[in-house]
């Protein structure tokens, strides 16, 4: 899966894969991966500005640390970026049920 | 493990557009991804160059630092919206005479002199290469913008004979792009930066 087809979603994505605890930038795109099967093909240095950016707004916090003589910076969610998921995972579930409704013409589900 | 040497240019390329601390956050990955394909079976010089495909150009990388920086996208936000936001104050001073009002010419002058600097700063923000100067020139464009809006409200105000419907809406437009402003610098001013 490459980088444009990812574009709106790869926020969702670094939440969540911080949501088992704290990772540093590499660590989260190994959790990326793994939790994907390696199906997202991202050039991982462009994760670490979109942490900054997620940083910025306020959904993970970040702070350095010093791990086998190398200076790590490890990110954190934060309670608005724990929300945050919780409204991205909503929207997406959303999302998916509309387009495979819409694409492989299964009924929409009803809730009445 | 010492530093390869491609991982050390690597550091060095990103370097010449980004400060310190980022550079080391991202050549440390870079350093974690050498290590990991040295421990699949790779020769030293294998694995950095498969670290530095992985991870993309040093330049690369850069620009999407740069475009997330805070500074970066308030100054292309305000640079789209200053037209209206300008075109509105043009209408509404027009509108009331502003000509006529009490204002000494050097005020005068140093409010267009802020208008221009903040529009060249936030020009300067948006083209910049550097994260540094994206950052610095947003951040004095935004203040610059902001002293004149939250003057133009408070000068409204005061000097305005009658609150025409003109002259509200302009200094409506200035108080949703100062909130904005607020906003974007408290995001900058809390960006680490070490």
């Amino acid at each position: 899966m490459k980088a444009e087809q990812l574009k709106g979603h790869l926020d969702a994505l670094l939440l969540a894969a911080l949501e088992t605890g704290p990772r540093h930038g590499y660590a989260v795109m190994e959790a990326l991966r793994e939790s994907t099967g390696g199906q997202v093909d991202l050039p991982t240095g462009t994760i670490y500005p979109a942490l900054h950016r997620l940083e910025a707004a306020g959904l993970i916090a970040g702070s350095w640390s010093v791990v086998g003589g190398r200076r790590r910076r490890c990110y954190v969610l934060t309670e608005a970026g724990t929300k945050a998921l919780s409204g991205r995972r909503a929207d997406w579930r959303d999302f998916a049920a509309v387009i495979t409704a819409a694409l492989e013409g299964t009924p929409w589900p009803s809730t009445a | 493990m010492a530093e390869h040497r491609l991982i050390a240019a690597y550091r060095n390329d990103l370097l010449v557009q980004l400060p310190v601390h980022l550079a080391d956050e991202v050549s440390g990955g870079l350093a974690d991804a050498h290590e990991n394909y040295v421990s699949q079976g790779l020769t030293p010089d294998q694995a950095a160059c498969a670290a530095i495909e992985e991870f993309g150009n040093a330049r690369r990388v850069a620009d999407a630092f740069r475009r997330a920086c805070p500074a970066w996208r308030a100054a292309r936000a305000l640079i789209v919206t200053g037209p209206v936001v300008g075109g509105l104050w043009a209408a509404a001073l027009i509108a009331d005479r502003a000509w006529d009002w009490p204002i000494p010419i050097a005020v005068r002058l140093l409010v267009g002199a802020i208008l221009a600097s903040s529009v060249l700063l936030l020009v300067a923000s948006a083209l910049a290469r550097r994260y540094q100067a994206v950052r610095r020139a947003g951040l004095a464009g935004c203040i610059g913008l902001a002293a004149l809006d939250a003057s133009m409200i408070t000068t409204a105000i005061l000097l305005a004979p009658s609150l025409r419907w003109l002259l509200v809406l302009a200094a409506s437009a200035s108080a949703v792009r100062l909130t904005f402003v607020a906003s974007g610098m408290r995001r900058l001013v809390s960006q680490p930066r070490s």
